[in-house]
């Protein structure tokens, strides 16, 4: 088996009320994006934050997941839209924990009814990396509709 | 107070041949970005993000921001610091691995205090607490003097 490795940097300047910082997707090269605590708490003002690029990663990890099982289950897919909603929350004795991430997904494919999607759903939910690695810390729930 | 944060993706075609969009997050901040298994799966990531790097830069953005804070909060506000997260995944298993390294400027602080809060932020920033099931998360710390 192949072991990738896939990287990102990030440079921050001063503490972390007043400070701010860039990361930098190293392996890629497809984003340099400003960072900051007010941006990852409270108001987004247009820059991304740890939480929003976890769920990217998760809807992307959890897409590529649904695409496998949807053909292993003989569909056909068409087209996944996955929304991911990953939740910071200060929780009491134990500061700030990521504590749920939910998945929305839309899914146009032949050859499969939607309890075939029902249980293809599943399947990626257990399939998929990050859904594995954070549900030993967070909630994950995954909601899957056929368009038809 | 809870904050939510948002992306889409959508998918088009089976595993292999087909490709995949970041198309947009709540920020605006990114999107659209190609992902596909290829790019994720192969050595070169052929100029395409994927899931693990979009994990290894959250990893690295939360922990400057748990060591900034750290850091300041025992009356060492650092100048810089400059981490990076390395994801290891092998298809099939999962992410075995989390790499974390970090140079600091940090004014009146030494290497052994350094080494603690980083020590600190590693086991205690969120994204390191929700990755915990990870089998190996190192720490490469050292400091510009």
């Amino acid at each position: 088996m192949p072991r990738v490795v896939r990287a990102a940097s990030v440079g921050w300047d001063g503490s972390l009320s007043r400070g701010s910082g860039v990361v930098n997707a190293m392996s890629s090269g497809t984003f340099e994006l400003p960072i900051d605590l007010p941006s990852r708490i409270a108001e987004k003002a247009g820059k991304t934050s740890p939480e929003e690029l976890l769920a990217a990663a998760h809807a992307g990890c959890y897409a590529t997941s649904l695409a496998g099982e949807i053909a292993r289950a003989g569909g056909t897919v068409e087209r996944l839209d996955v929304m991911c909603t990953v939740t910071l929350d200060e929780v009491e004795g134990k500061g700030h924990l990521i504590v749920s991430s939910e998945l929305d997904v839309q899914a146009r494919a032949e050859g499969i009814d939607e309890a075939g999607l029902e249980r293809a759903a599943r399947s990626a939910d257990e399939g998929c990396t990050f859904s594995a690695l954070i549900r030993a810390s967070a909630r994950v729930d995954v909601r899957a509709t056929l368009e038809s | 107070m809870a904050a939510e944060r948002r992306a889409t993706v959508t998918w088009n075609g089976d595993l292999m041949s087909g490709s995949g969009t970041i198309d947009e997050v709540g920020s605006g901040a990114f999107g659209p970005l190609d992902v596909s298994w290829a790019a994720r799966a192969e050595e070169s990531s052929g100029g395409k993000t994927s899931p693990e790097e979009l994990i290894a830069a959250a990893h690295a953005s939360c922990f400057a921001m748990a060591l900034s804070h750290g850091l300041a909060q025992g009356g060492n506000t650092p100048q810089r610091l400059q981490t990076s997260a390395a994801v290891t995944f092998v298809p099939g298993t999962g992410i075995t691995k989390v790499a974390l390294s970090v140079r600091g400027t940090v004014p009146g602080l030494d290497a052994a205090g350094f080494q603690a809060a980083a020590e600190d932020a590693r086991q205690n920033c969120p994204v390191s607490q929700a990755l915990a099931a990870v089998p190996e998360i190192t720490l490469d710390a050292s400091l510009d003097s």
